[in-house]
């Protein structure tokens, strides 16, 4: 048959792609069965991860220093969720009366790379460019030097390569600052004004900061046509470094503004990323840096995992025990959806803890589950006496419907949790999500190969042939 | 023709079972209680340092165990900073408990005392109060996730079969959550960050059960015009009920392995499992369907 034919291609296609994601040598090798799961990622409780440590300096005379905390978290928590590392965990700890957030992130061997990955630790702010030098280096040019003291200003390099001497409080006013602002959004764009070229960058303030931002603006501002002073740019600033300077063209008077400068796509989409991500409220100090070992100890991960291969094992002989052929079948889509989900989480490096384990039994339930549904129908058509190949066609076209249903609203309900969950919760999702669109996969495709396959093999049930024989 | 079981009939009886056993749980939840996780609640965190590189988790667990009720559920963990001399080795000990300023140098005290009555040289390197890991989480968007998720499910359900199959699958689908709740509530056991994926893998089990079973009434009721609406979801729930029984089995194999002999951060991971698949399956016989029937038969 045809259709067999191009199932067979692609069930062979799909579990070597799978297999070759398990086995691709690239981490330190274990020995024997481990093998198999020397590329999957552990979460923290399974395998440990970084530790790091900071201290929240919340700046004096905050109001409510708490919701400074609460807004740092969320800001590590949504840096940790865009980079895939969902299974992070983040906690605020308090001890004499400091804030501090620990931040454990699996998966990570280093501190460095652990570090890399929570990103920038300063604050973002907006200030007035007062100078800039491209040839000498501020530090040691006296005249230079001496000139930031004049103004109470300081020479900070650009991400240009250039230094610019910036000073927080523009035009020297203390009503003029704008420090760690909310950002609501910032995308790139393109410029489509006439004449112009190149991306440029739209962000939001918060409602909070729009006024202050009219105010910079205003004191800014400079005409297009107008000739151009060097000290009237506005610098945006992260890591004490200036990540841009530019003139303000026009007023903004609701803290909604672009930033345009004929960028690439590249520069524009960076910029935006600067701003989203630089929006921590407060500056974060690190205490300590190290390791944390898993949380569930081996002995119960070794107790835990046999009980599940154990269990695995009664199903597997539940099902021969009572569908005979079609339970090898089962048996064998069950294996086989196994290794294309640890393959799936291999390939996309997505981390594997307790809660992902329960999506993979969930899995297990709808594998067998469609297998079942499908050879339910099947005894049915053979037991209206139809001969085995019709039945089996027969039985997968009025069982896909059923199949489709139930899944598409587990699938549902994984792709809403994934949205509005985040961490572990997200993480959850994605396995359950995987977990379903395999056992579809296998029940619809690989089942249904092995089943005309083994056709021959299968049983006609006893009522069909009394009522054949009876005849 | 196979003899048939006679579930639609006896339905009042199982509904009555279905309210008694959700008024239990809800009465335990709100006077009992959960025994939520620190991952939840948060607490405490006292990290103790060791001179002694070999000593393990299993030892800390000794020693503080009998220091008080809210050790024995501790999170102990090894850990280790960049800079830390090799010769010593450091533990995080997480608590769900609060203490006040008193407390806290009677705690410090005790842990002292007992490192010191078992003959281990070391101290406690810091006290503080930790948020918990996932408490944010659950808090952030939860409930929009239940609502958005609800709308969706009952719109996907309207559009490929009709609304009351929606109703009746979102009522089983509380129906399970709840007596599943209860249960922890009742039991004690703990709820923590895998307890609730397995509230989360129960939604989807518990739909997929309840799919299979409407699927079939959609379909004969195509087959059998005009045969009162009783006899056809009798006769469906019969035809799927080999297919309900083998999947809830299997299913359950599994789980009830792992509540047996997996450790004890999965236990009430495996119990809610194990409610979750007997009650979602007495479900999608019990209750959806009979609400299918209250709703489409005229009075």
């Amino acid at each position: 048959m045809r259709g067999d034919r191009i199932r067979l291609f692609v069930v062979l296609a799909v579990i070597v792609l799978a297999f070759i994601a398990l086995l691709w040598p690239q981490r330190k090798p274990y020995s024997g069965i481990g093998r198999i799961f020397s590329n999957i990622h552990l979460g923290l409780d399974i395998k440990g991860g970084a530790r790091i440590e900071y201290l929240v300096k919340v700046e004096e005379g905050v109001e409510n220093p708490s919701d400074v905390v609460d807004d740092v978290w969320t800001v590590l928590r949504n840096r940790l969720d865009a980079a895939g590392y969902t299974e992070a965990t983040l906690r605020k700890v308090f001890r004499e009366d400091k804030s501090y957030i620990v931040v454990e992130i699996p998966e990570a061997t280093d501190t460095v790379q652990a570090e890399k990955l929570i990103g920038s630790t300063g604050i973002l702010y907006f200030a007035q460019v007062l100078d800039d030098t491209q040839e000498k280096d501020p530090m040691k040019d006296p005249a230079l030097t001496s000139e930031a003291r004049r103004y109470k200003a300081e020479w900070l390099k650009g991400r240009d390569g250039k230094w610019y001497l910036v000073r927080k409080e523009i035009l020297g006013r203390k009503d003029l600052v704008l420090v760690s602002p909310k950002i609501v959004s910032a995308v790139p764009a393109v410029d489509t004004r006439p004449g112009r070229y190149g991306y440029k960058v739209n962000f939001e303030l918060a409602k909070e900061y729009a006024n202050v931002f009219k105010k910079i603006t205003q004191a800014l501002v400079v005409p297009e046509t107008a000739a151009a002073p060097p000290n009237k740019r506005l610098a945006i600033v992260l890591d004490n470094i200036v990540q841009f300077a530019g003139y303000v063209i026009s007023v903004i008077p609701d803290g909604r503004a672009e930033i345009t400068g004929n960028f690439s796509l590249q520069e524009a989409k960076d910029l935006a990323a600067i701003l989203r991500s630089g929006a921590l409220p407060a500056k974060l100090v690190k205490v300590s840096a190290g390791w944390v070992a898993p949380l569930l100890g081996k002995d119960i991960i070794d107790a835990s995992l046999k009980a599940g291969i154990w269990g695995l094992i009664l199903v597997l002989i539940y099902m021969v025990a009572y569908y005979r052929i079609m339970g090898v079948v089962a048996d064998l889509a069950l294996l086989y959806n196994t290794f294309l989900l640890l393959g799936v989480l291999a390939a996309g490096r997505i981390i594997l803890t307790l809660p992902g384990i329960a999506g993979i039994i969930l899995t297990i339930g709808t594998t067998v589950d469609g297998n079942v549904i499908i050879y339910e129908r099947i005894k049915e058509e053979l037991r209206s006496g139809k001969p085995v190949k019709t039945a089996i066609a027969a039985g997968f076209d009025r069982s896909t419907v059923t199949i489709v249903d139930a899944n598409v609203t587990t699938i549902l309900a994984g792709l809403i949790l994934y949205y509005f969950g985040t961490g572990t919760i997200r993480g959850f999702a994605i396995t359950l999500i995987i977990g379903v669109l395999g056992s579809m996969f296998v029940n619809l495709v690989f089942s249904r190969l092995m089943l005309n396959t083994f056709a021959g093999l299968i049983k006609i049930p006893r009522e069909a042939v009394e009522r054949g024989s009876s005849r | 023709m196979k003899k048939q079981i006679d579930f639609v009939g006896k339905r009042r009886i199982f509904i009555t079972l279905s309210l008694v056993l959700i008024i239990l749980s809800l009465v335990s939840i709100f006077s009992k209680g959960f025994n939520l996780g620190v991952e939840f609640t948060g607490g405490s965190e006292i990290i103790i340092r060791i001179e002694d590189p070999n000593f393990t988790e299993a030892q800390v667990r000794k020693i503080v165990t009998p220091l008080g009720e809210e050790f024995t559920m501790a999170r102990i963990t090894r850990v280790k900073s960049l800079g830390d001399p090799p010769n010593i080795s450091k533990f995080s000990i997480v608590v769900s408990k609060i203490y006040e300023a008193k407390e806290k140098g009677r705690v410090t005290e005790a842990i002292n005392d007992a490192l010191r009555k078992a003959n281990v040289k070391g101290e406690i390197a810091s006290f503080s109060e930790t948020g918990g890991t996932a408490a944010e989480e659950i808090k952030r968007g939860t409930w929009t996730a239940i609502i958005v998720a609800t709308i969706v499910i009952l719109l996907y359900i309207t559009i490929r079969f009709n609304f009351v199959f929606g109703v009746g699958a979102i009522v089983a689908l509380i129906h399970d959550v709840m007596i599943t709740l209860g249960f922890f509530s009742l039991s004690g056991y703990e709820i923590n960050v895998p307890a609730v994926a397995a509230l989360l893998t129960l939604i989807g089990y518990s739909l997929n059960d309840t799919i299979v079973v409407c699927d079939r009434i959609r379909e004969n009721m195509k087959r059998y015009r005009g045969r009162s609406i009783e006899s056809i979801v009798n006769q469906s729930i019969n035809e799927v009920i080999v297919r309900t029984i083998n999947t809830s089995l299997t299913t359950f194999m599994v789980v009830f392995m792992l509540f047996l002999f997996a450790g004890k951060v999965i236990k009430p991971f495996a119990f809610g499992m194990v409610i979750g698949t007997i009650v979602g399956t007495y479900s999608s016989l019990y209750i959806a369907a009979p609400i299918v029937i209250r709703w489409v038969k005229p009075r």
